[in-house]
């Protein structure tokens, strides 16, 4: 399979765009929006240039966009809550709503809105992050209860302009299409890795008895993910770009052609 | 054109570092500032007029901005093109769980909670709810393209041939639920209204929006370049896109409103439930001498929507006698709308089932008999097909399936516990082009020349994004990574839509037609004569131009009317069924597709196998069902409405068919998002039957069906 | 989702000395479900206490009893840690499987041991708070008595609730005789897992029998002599939904021979439903296709079906025939 190299270096029109693109030119900036700038640079740094140009369109809707500050208490709101967590590495403080899910809360509050809203009921795993390092479900998680915890959402995986191993494989895998649902399931995929290691069963696991770490067949990755929806039907590629991770090598190319045999017209 | 260096190759998506990073907005996730949060509270009738509305609780809460229900609504245009009805327009109720009002708070929970106080009471109507009870008084739809269609006499046919099949297939009513629910944040600035909303057809809901709220088109922008799935469902655009800019007027600030996954099953369309009669009638050599598809559905009471269930049976096999009708009847449900693969994926249930049966009863080959009846034109019109795959869909499918290996006797074939069988079943959707304008520009910065292509266009997933990019750098000669590609905004030049496979077809051969066009504009400026035609990017640096942009209206070649012009597929299954409790794993599909010229095949792969998780779904698992007493649906949320998970997936292959058909389109593409799905529940219904010689004809066919 | 006071405590007493003394007061621990019912309107508390830093989360041996020793779960230990924990992948299998077979990893990542007992129904006219529910609201009817009822109760149903429980764990838990350890205003007690849920009989809004305030500290699983276990788990879809049956089997064979079975249900009744009369008529018999059938008949002999789900009598018989295969095999 063809693989397409992500390209680090920049041209030096792409980095004034990028430049452009980020400028701090608003002071009601807060750190949160500062902090999707990083992020944003960060992953524009991995891109390259079409994604840079992509972003071009973008960039007049963001000019406006200005998240609420994570500690200012929109009006009306009973039973406040403080508290402080770290986010992606960063200590945030919070006052919100005693009923504001951590979803709402990363997305809201904090415009980390890579955690998506599909169900809101724990049914579909769009909103998956880890939580001290675990997978959970960010719709069913109290933000109040997330005091001193440790969150890592999809836009905490990538480090300095490198993607994490299963971002890369998910794109080269097409593990996804409309997108919606990859920000969960690369998070409990990065998690699955590691219960793997860890030698945690599932239900498909045979012998319960054995003990160590689990390789991982398609059977078990496909039992391991089914709490992560995919409407599109990706679940293949998904697969495949856990197993590429997994294994440590490449996927097979996953189509054909034959040649037509019968020109009608 | 150009030598192609990347159309035809499997790219990665160009917008999947943004999906994979989390950096990609959908429509609830651009920051806009000072936003207030709209929650829609629903009816709990199916018929009947609201009687008193009691807000005072509600409205008591802090933080509370607005209330909004029929009674301080502006009047809206309720033929302005929003689907579904729900506009808050009067007290009359259509059905359980239709929209009644609107909470606009400073948070998200204190307008859930507060459309949680609000006390409705209602002067109940007789509401029509009850399927079995309702489809005596089906009639003939008012669609002209419903009306009976009728070559020949099936019955005569029926009663004097060797061999009939007569049975009734049903499919129920399905949800698209993608995983995005329909959200929109609507923002005025002055009489400027823009929509971030999610839009398989970004004009449409620009003129739908701006019809309804009764203002110009010009005055609404809307803003998709990212949507979290569709199917159908964000074809049309239903009340809550307008009632999100209702309440961003009424209190003059933005509003974010994004339905509840629970009220994704009233909101936004749904795939009707079809009861399907199909008679067959051949030779005892397997020629067919008549085949009849006769539907009946049913529609929303004020409006009629109706899936074309008979489509691949008028043109899929050489019959004298044929007879298509449609029968449908009012119900007080959600009106139905355009679900992945409309009609072709459920008629084709019904026809592909019975085609099986009467391959059984022939003792006949289920391939075999297909391509025994293989038209020679299109049956429906006499129209020579542009090109028409099926036969070798079906022939290389069966030597990459090991088709070989299926045991023509059903029931007997075992692996350990499970019973095993194989199914094939046939499938087609139309090819189609539509109107769609590009904008090319270019830009020069010493050797380097960088191309924008903006339109109207939209990715739901499809890959549009990618597929455009190759295309515009093939055709302008410029590398991947110096084009851009901007679309879903409606201020951008108008295109088709991402419904019904036209979207790869329109926009690839517009974007293809705009780059030649500029190269032409290009040459033409320069005044020279060349032997070997330049690529505007040589044109851009020899003419050291800065900049250069040209736009185009693309059209549909004419040519293409007097041609049958169609995608055709073949699916195969093998699945295997636990003897003892009934439980079924498909262990593997494989799906052969002749749809033209395939853009990127590992997007074009990952719509297939897309096609083939929602024909398993609609197989094995997705029902909504509906109480017969009160109209409401009791599969309201994700726990009870079974997608397909993970687990349920085997292994699905895909195999294309490297088909060049330019009648189409000059770029011969035939799109593939539909014609995936068409086809697979059948071929999953008959590899059951192989395997446990149980035919069942209502879907979805769950552990109980056969035990 | 009405307003509630959040408060958290690392104190079992003061936690149950807050729940006990206000009403509409609740414990706050996985969240999975209530959180869930919250957004629904269906439940309704003015006041969480959030348990999760509570120190009862491990899982520990238990004295043992004639000669094998039991597991004590710690109320609040997760999900996932119980179904991993090797004192129970080695001696409690089934309920690992239980409890791998239910919810999603996600959700056993955060689900707690205790939480999981009390799980409320999915019933869906429960969910639908426009719909009369009388384990919602005490009075109003039963909508899916005569209405969709295909996922629901086929055992020990009355006029006035036919919900089944939801739970996998819950099911391994009745096999496995174990006892809900509690305290509350009054003290602490031990309840049989028999006796901890309850049938709908007139009351449906009680699932169980914890008094309000008295919370989950503990779930004890004696030691037992079974050899061979298996959960099955029938249900929609392939993973990641609710059961239409399940089965827990548990068997002590000697050779052939059948010394004892214990069996269990799901997605049968109010409550995790036992099938005595399967496991009286296993006991000392050759483990064999045949009895396996008999046996399983005579259990769903004794069920009463709705309008939708007579389908359970064959598929529960059949359940219970591969559990036992299963089991056997294991």
């Amino acid at each position: 399979m063809r693989e397409e190299t992500i390209d680090p270096e920049l041209t030096a029109d792409e980095r004034r765009l990028l430049e452009d693109l980020l400028h701090d030119e608003n002071d009601d900036f807060s750190a949160a929006g500062l902090q999707r700038r990083n992020f944003l640079k960060q992953v524009m740094a991995a891109g390259g240039g079409v994604l840079a140009l992509q972003l071009a369109g973008e960039n007049n809707l963001l000019a406006q966009a200005v998240p609420a500050s994570p500690s200012a208490v929109p009006p009306g709101t009973i039973n406040t809550v403080k508290l402080s967590l770290k986010v992606n590495g960063v200590v945030r403080s919070l006052t919100l709503d005693s009923r504001m899910t951590l979803l709402d809360a990363l997305r809201e509050k904090l415009a980390l809105t890579g955690a998506k809203k599909g169900c809101d009921h724990g049914q579909c795993g769009a909103c998956t992050v880890l939580v001290d390092g675990q997978r959970v479900l960010s719709c069913l998680t109290l933000a109040a209860g997330c005091e001193a915890k440790s969150v890592t959402t999809i836009e905490g995986l990538a480090k300095s302009g490198k993607l994490h191993p299963v971002q890369a494989s998910f794109l080269k895998n097409d593990g996804f299409q409309c997108g919606y649902c990859t920000p969960g399931q690369i998070c409990s995929a990065v998690a699955l890795l590691k219960e793997a290691k860890n030698g945690e069963a599932s239900y498909v696991t045979k012998d319960l008895r054995t003990k160590g770490p689990v390789q991982l067949s398609p059977e078990e990755i496909r039992e391991r993910m089914s709490g992560n929806i995919c409407r599109c039907g990706a679940y293949p590629n998904i697969v495949a770009a856990i197993r590429e991770v997994h294994e440590g090598k490449d996927a097979a190319q996953a189509w054909s052609f034959v040649e037509q045999t019968n020109h009608s017209s | 054109m150009n030598e192609p260096k990347n159309i035809g190759q499997g790219l990665d998506r160009i917008d999947g570092l943004l999906k994979v990073t989390g950096a990609a907005n959908y429509a609830t996730d651009y920051k806009i500032k000072n936003v207030a949060y709209g929650v829609i509270f629903k009816s709990t009738i199916a018929a009947g007029e609201i009687a008193t509305i009691d807000l005072s609780e509600a409205e008591k809460l802090p933080g509370i901005l607005t209330i909004i229900t029929h009674k301080n609504a502006p009047t809206l245009n309720v033929k302005g093109g929003i689907r579904g009805g729900a506009l808050l327009q009067g007290p009359k109720i259509e059905f359980f769980g239709q929209h009644i009002g609107v909470v606009v708070a400073e948070t998200f929970e204190q307008a859930r909670y507060a459309a949680q106080l609000v006390k409705v009471t209602y002067r109940n109507g007789e509401g029509r709810v009850d399927f079995e009870k309702l489809a005596k008084e089906a009639e003939l739809p008012k669609e002209k393209d419903k009306a009976d269609k009728r070559r020949g006499d099936v019955d005569a046919a029926m009663s004097s041939s060797e061999v009939t099949i007569d049975a009734v297939y049903e499919t129920p009513i399905e949800h698209h639920q993608p995983m995005e629910p329909h959200s929109t944040i609507a923002v005025w600035e002055g009489d400027k209204l823009t929509l971030y909303n999610g839009s398989q057809i970004v004009n449409g809901a620009q003129s739908a929006a701006a019809a309804t709220l009764n203002i110009p088109p010009a005055n609404v922008r809307i803003i998709t370049p990212y949507i979290g799935g569709g199917f159908g469902s964000k074809g049309g655009q239903w009340a809550n896109l307008v009632l999100t800019a209702v309440a961003a007027k009424m209190i003059n600030r933005p509003v974010k409103l994004a339905l509840a996954r629970q009220q994704m099953f009233n909101s936004v369309g749904l795939r009707q439930k079809n009861v399907q009669r199909m008679r067959l009638a051949a030779t005892k050599d397997g020629q067919l001498t008549a085949l009849a598809h006769e539907t009946v559905t049913h529609t929303a009471s004020d409006a009629e929507f109706v899936e074309p269930c008979g489509d691949c049976s008028k043109l899929m096999y050489a019959t004298p006698n044929s007879l298509i009708t449609y029968r449908v009847f009012p119900m007080n449900v959600m009106l139905p709308t355009y679900t992945r693969g409309p009609g072709k994926s459920t008629g084709s249930f019904a026809l592909e089932s019975a085609m099986d049966e009467l391959a059984h009863k022939l003792n006949m080959d289920p391939i075999e008999l297909r391509i025994k009846n293989e038209p020679a034109k299109d049956p429906s019109n006499d129209k020579p097909w542009s090109s028409r795959t099926t036969v070798q869909c079906l022939q290389d499918g069966a030597k990459a399936f090991g088709w070989s290996k299926r045991n023509m006797k059903p029931g007997v074939t075992m692996e350990g516990d499970y019973l095993v069988g194989y199914g094939v079943a046939a499938g087609t959707y139309p090819a189609r082009q539509r109107d769609t304008s590009a904008l090319v520009k270019l830009s020069r910065k010493n050797n380097e020349v960088e191309a924008i292509v903006e339109l109207a266009a939209s990715d739901l997933g499809t890959g549009t994004f990618t597929i455009l990019a190759q295309t515009a750098a093939d055709a302008l000669g410029i590398p991947m990574d110096k084009v851009a590609i901007v679309i879903g905004d409606s201020q951008l030049p108008p295109a088709a839509g991402s419904v019904g496979s036209v979207g790869a077809a329109s926009f690839a051969n517009a974007v293809n037609d705009g780059c030649i066009k500029i190269t032409d504009e290009l040459i033409a400026k320069s005044g020279k004569q060349f032997f070997k035609r330049p690529t505007a990017r040589e044109m851009m640096l020899t003419e050291k131009l800065a900049s250069f942009e040209s736009r185009v209206d693309a059209k549909p070649p004419a040519e293409a009317e007097n041609y049958s012009v169609h995608s055709f597929n073949a699916n195969f299954a093998e699945v295997w069924v636990h003897k003892t409790t009934g439980t079924i794993k498909v262990q593997r599909m494989l799906a052969v597709t002749g749809a033209g010229k395939i853009l990127n095949p590992k997007t074009a792969r990952s719509q297939i196998i897309g096609g083939n998780v929602w024909g398993l779904g609609m197989a094995l698992m997705e029902e909504s069902v509906l109480d017969p007493r009160y109209g409401n649906f009791v599969t309201r949320s994700l726990a009870d409405y079974h997608v397909p998970s993970n687990l349920d997936i085997g292994t699905i292959d895909t195999i294309f068919i490297d088909e060049d058909d330019k009648v189409p389109n000059k770029l011969g593409i035939k799109g593939i998002g539909e014609v995936g799905i068409v086809g697979v529940a059948a071929a999953i219904a008959n590899a059951i039957f192989n395997a446990t010689g149980k035919r069942v004809r209502d879907l979805p066919i769950t552990p109980d069906k056969l035990i | 989702m009405r307003p509630f006071k959040y408060s958290k405590t690392s104190e079992a007493s003061k936690a149950v000395s807050i729940v006990s003394g206000s009403p509409k007061a609740q414990f706050l621990a996985g969240g999975t479900n209530i959180l869930d019912l919250m957004k629904e309107d269906v439940e309704r508390p003015d006041q969480l206490v959030d348990i999760t830093r509570l120190q009862i989360n491990q899982v520990t041996t238990l004295a043992s009893v004639g000669g094998k020793a039991g597991v004590k779960l710690g109320a609040l230990g997760k999900n996932t840690e119980a179904a991993n924990h090797p004192l129970v992948r080695q001696q409690f299998p089934v309920l690992s499987q239980a409890i791998l077979a239910g919810a999603s990893a996600q959700i056993r990542n955060m689900a707690t041991n205790g939480g999981n007992l009390n799980q409320r129904t999915r019933c869906p006219y429960f969910y639908e708070v426009s719909m009369p529910c009388n384990k919602r609201e005490p009075g109003s009817g039963c909508s899916a008595l005569k209405g969709i009822n295909r996922m629901h109760a086929i055992f020990g149903w009355s006029e006035n609730c036919v919900a089944v429980h939801p739970s996998d764990m819950c099911v391994a838990l009745a096999a496995l005789d174990a006892k809900v350890e509690v305290q509350g205003a009054k003290g602490k007690r031990s309840i049989d897992f028999k006796d901890y849920h309850r049938l709908p009989g007139d009351q449906p809004e009680k699932d169980n029998t914890l008094e309000h305030g008295e919370l989950i500290t503990a779930i004890d699983l004696p030691g037992n002599s079974f050899n061979k276990s298996y959960y099955l788990k029938i249900r929609d879809r392939a993973s990641y939904a609710f059961a239409l049956v399940s089965v827990a089997a548990l068997l002590e064979t000697n050779g052939s021979t059948i010394r004892r079975a214990s069996i269990a249900l799901g997605g049968v009744a109010h409550k995790p439903w036992r099938a005595y009369e399967a496991e009286k008529f296993l006991a000392g018999k050759s483990a064999t296709a045949e009895n396996f059938r008999q046996a399983a008949e005579l259990e769903m002999k004794q069920a009463k079906t709705l309008a939708h789900n007579e389908f359970k009598i064959e598929l529960g018989v059949r359940a219970i025939v591969q559990a036992l295969n299963q089991a056997l095999e294991s």
